[in-house]
């Protein structure tokens, strides 16, 4: 039957129609790029460790939501939370030494995703509705916890997270180690492979005989460790943390996957691609900053750019 | 829509020109010319079969007479007018209707709300009688004169769905049908409801364009038959004046000397037996043996089960029970994962569903099922990968430049020997599972499938196949076992079977009792 695209461009091969979505892209990154170099001050040194710490504390959630959205389970609404999660996890252990500490942080992120993902793999339960079970389950829990009081370090020691080494901040380093490990987990090991052969068609796994409830949860436990780092990075940052400190990642991490053009589908994608993505994302911010724009404005054009890649995406496949 | 009415209600005998034709039509996907100059007509009270492998336009074809492709070069006439066909809707009001594979009825809604859901004619207050009046009179025509109006669509078999769409066709008054491998899915019972639904139709004046794989059914419905090739039209016969060698011969641009392969027979010990096998509601206890170095088919027709007994063997269906054991050794009947180990290996007939990675390239849809050989401390050994997926792609016959391309770029005869390389370990002798091995598959490319399972066979592997397409089963068998809902019929050897014998069993099982 007629669909909108054969509407709109009756005939066309697809492969076309690729082409000319691909072309919208460049165009509109090329746009970008203008507008963002045209900014006074863009290029200078404090605006470029602002857009690295940026794209650093996104990007550690975007790469862990990127294992999300290639298996097949679209995203995850409690990566924020459990972000927080860890950073009260990190302040609160600091007594116990900061490499400790930070295990911990790691560890209380894949503990809390590994359960996700496991409801999700063996019981074929709804991504999306486990994720919004989690995050209320985490905000819950924490407020018992903390009693709605902010948390703050219970040892020294957390600065060694803001420090730099050779002139680049530790949350950088942290994040560039993050999308290497991203990757070569998604290139070169058995597990990754499989995470894309379950995210393009999961019947045709499980045929295959791929454990795929397994290796749902795996995704969902690198998306939890990489998100606590994340949450570590940032506690140290502002030196102290709720369950505040990671409202509105999982939105802008999900956005980076999108907007770096990895498919809503799953099956498609990579951690490069997020890489790009969050970039993006990233110099907008620190743009809109630089030019006085207000956070709403930022939500709006955010908001915008993923609405745009999104309907190229759609375009783009024939609908 | 006026237009199409007043076609309608013109005796048919008074206009003996051809209803459709299409001249010199050309089209082109960039500078890919997919259909080259074809010319042809169909008459009123015709049915016409178009046949041709994967690729060779037919698809291309329909739609460009539904309206889903502008021509580039060349006419349409309809009745006599050059007419331009811009969107499928305009194709439904000139009188074209296209039941395709994936059928367009809302499964939860009643058969007399899938008539006329949609149709522009039924006004906002509309006097319901007659418009089931109207729907019974459309379900006559085409033989389904049991059906209630009321029945939910989701109760009937795919046959009866495909019945009540030429009936929803007629109420919009279709006056030439398209039928693109209407019995693809279907059982010989159900095939032969849609072949007298067609003759009906014929007799009431209408043309039916029937696009096929299946040779047989050229003969058996069809008046015409036009071949296409490379985009090309090879000509037009009556079906009376060729044979199924000539036709092949047409199609292939040369002949075939045997669609099915000649071998040796002798099977060996027993490789895989189940016994007691259930699956809740559709398998009532069923037994089998697949002895090494032979085919082993299960014949039944859709519903029979045929399919649910090696969905369960490959340890797809979790509520499976029973004892299964390979070369002796007892094996989970509920992990895909241990019958992998065991070397079970299945080939699903759901190729989209449950197959192939369709959005994945060639290479990781062949290294699927390797990856465990090629694999060190998790990490891939990505070269050993690409190593394997060039073999396996030789040995079942897939263009090595293809490698790099999407699974979904294939036609359905390559994309069965995808799912067939990824499942053959060369030099592993193993249980091989089939289901349907040539749904969707083009004549020339089947006879290769054939080859493969044979040569697959000659390793001293035991094969498996259920299939709904008889003349498979008794050209392919070693033994035959028979099938009807879900209990076994009858056993035969290859020299005992017979067509009649085993039509016999899955559809009147005398013999069950």
């Amino acid at each position: 039957m007629s669909n909108i695209s054969t509407l709109i461009w009756p005939g066309f091969a697809d492969t076309t129609r690729r082409r000319v979505v691909l072309v919208i892209r460049l165009g509109g990154l090329l746009g970008l790029a203008g507008w963002a170099f045209s900014t006074p001050g863009i290029i200078s040194l404090p605006s470029f460790f602002a857009l690295l710490n940026a794209i650093s504390f996104i990007g550690c959630v975007a790469v862990g939501m990127t294992f999300i959205t290639l298996t097949g389970n679209i995203m995850s609404l409690a990566l924020g939370a459990t972000l927080s999660g860890a950073a009260l996890v990190f302040l609160a252990t600091l007594t116990l030494g900061v490499i400790p500490a930070f295990i911990l942080a790691i560890l209380f992120g894949i503990i809390i995703t590994a359960l996700q993902g496991a409801v999700i793999g063996w019981l074929k339960a709804n991504p999306i509705l486990v994720s919004i079970a989690a995050l209320a389950l985490l905000l819950g829990t924490a407020q018992i916890v903390t009693s709605g009081q902010s948390v703050y370090p219970a040892a020294p020691g957390s600065e060694i997270f803001k420090t730099r080494i050779a002139g680049i901040p530790i949350s950088a380093l942290f994040f560039f180690v993050t999308v290497a490990i991203g990757q070569l987990i998604l290139s070169y090991t058995r597990y990754g492979l499989a995470m894309i052969m379950i995210g393009s068609n999961p019947r045709a796994a499980e045929a295959a005989g791929f454990r795929t409830a397994r290796i749902i949860m795996v995704a969902y436990m690198l998306a939890g460790a990489f998100s606590a780092v994340s949450g570590v990075l940032l506690s140290a940052r502002y030196g102290s943390g709720d369950m505040e400190l990671g409202a509105g990642y999982d939105y802008n991490a999900i956005g980076a996957v999108l907007v770096g053009g990895t498919s809503i589908e799953g099956g498609s994608g990579s951690v490069i691609r997020t890489l790009i993505g969050v970039t993006i994302i990233a110099l907008v911010e620190v743009v809109l900053i630089l030019r006085g724009f207000s956070d709403q404005m930022q939500y709006l054009i955010t908001g915008l750019i993923v609405l745009a890649v999104i309907l190229l995406h759609a375009l783009g496949e024939g609908r | 829509m006026d237009h199409a009415k007043s076609f309608e209600d013109r005796p048919v005998a008074d206009s003996d020109g051809p209803i459709l034709a299409v001249e010199n039509l050309t089209k082109r996907f960039h500078a890919i010319e997919v259909l080259r100059d074809v010319s042809l007509s169909i008459g009123r009270r015709e049915i016409r079969a178009i046949c041709g492998e994967n690729g060779a336009g037919k698809s291309t074809l329909v739609k460009i007479l539904t309206g889903v492709h502008r021509i580039d070069e060349g006419k349409v006439i309809l009745d006599g007018q050059v007419c331009d066909i811009r969107h499928p809707q305009q194709a439904q009001e000139l009188g074209i209707a296209l039941v395709s594979q994936e059928l367009s009825l809302a499964p939860n809604l009643s058969v007399l709300d899938n008539i006329w859901l949609g149709n522009r004619e039924v006004p906002f207050f509309h006097r319901r009688q007659a418009l089931r009046d109207k729907a019974q009179r459309a379900l006559e025509q085409v033989g389904l004169r049991d059906l209630s109006l009321d029945t939910p669509v989701e109760q009937l078999s795919i046959g009866r769905r495909q019945l009540v769409e030429l009936a929803r066709m007629l109420t919009r008054n279709a006056r030439i049908f398209i039928l693109d491998e209407p019995t693809a899915t279907l059982s010989d019972v159900e095939i032969e409801r849609i072949f007298a639904a067609l003759r009906s139709l014929r007799a009431e004046g209408k043309s039916v364009i029937y696009i096929t794989h299946r040779l047989g059914e050229v003969f058996e419905v069809c008046d015409t038959v036009s071949v296409l090739r490379n985009g090309a039209l090879v000509g037009t016969r009556s079906t009376r004046e060729i044979d199924r060698s000539e036709l092949m011969a047409m199609m292939l641009g040369r002949t075939i000397g045997e669609m099915y392969p000649q071998w040796q027979e002798g099977a060996g010990t027993p490789m895989l037996v189940a016994k007691g096998l259930r699956v809740p509601g559709v398998v009532h206890g069923f037994d089998v043996a697949a002895p090494r170095g032979a085919v082993t088919c299960i014949a039944g027709q859709v519903g029979s089960g045929a399919n649910d007994v090696l969905r369960a063997l490959a340890g797809l269906v979790a509520g499976a029970d029973g004892r299964l054991s390979v070369e002796g050794v007892p094996l989970s009947l509920r992990s895909v994962p241990a019958a992998r180990k065991a070397k079970v290996q299945f080939i699903s007939e759901d190729r989209a569903g449950e197959g192939i990675f369709l959005h994945l390239d060639v290479n990781k849809n062949l290294v699927a099922t390797q990856l465990d050989h090629h694999t060190r401390f998790g990490f891939l050994d990505r070269r050993g990968l690409r190593a394997t997926a060039r073999k396996l792609a030789a040995a079942v016959g897939i263009d090595p430049t293809r490698l790099r391309s999407r699974a979904d770029e294939l036609s359905g005869g390559n994309q069965q020997k995808l799912a067939f390389g990824r499942s053959i370990r060369p030099s592993e002798v193993g249980v091989l599972l089939m289901n349907e091995p040539t749904r969707g598959v083009d004549v020339g490319a089947r006879a290769e499938i054939y080859r493969l399972i044979r040569a697959f066979c000659d390793q001293g592997c035991a094969v498996l196949l259920a299939s709904s397409d008889i003349e498979e089963v008794l050209g392919m068998a070693d033994f035959i076992i028979t099938m009807y809902r879900g209990r076994q019929v009858g056993h035969y050897g290859r020299a005992e079977a017979n067509l009649h014998q085993v039509l016999g069993d899955i559809t009147h099982p005398v013999a069950a009792a």
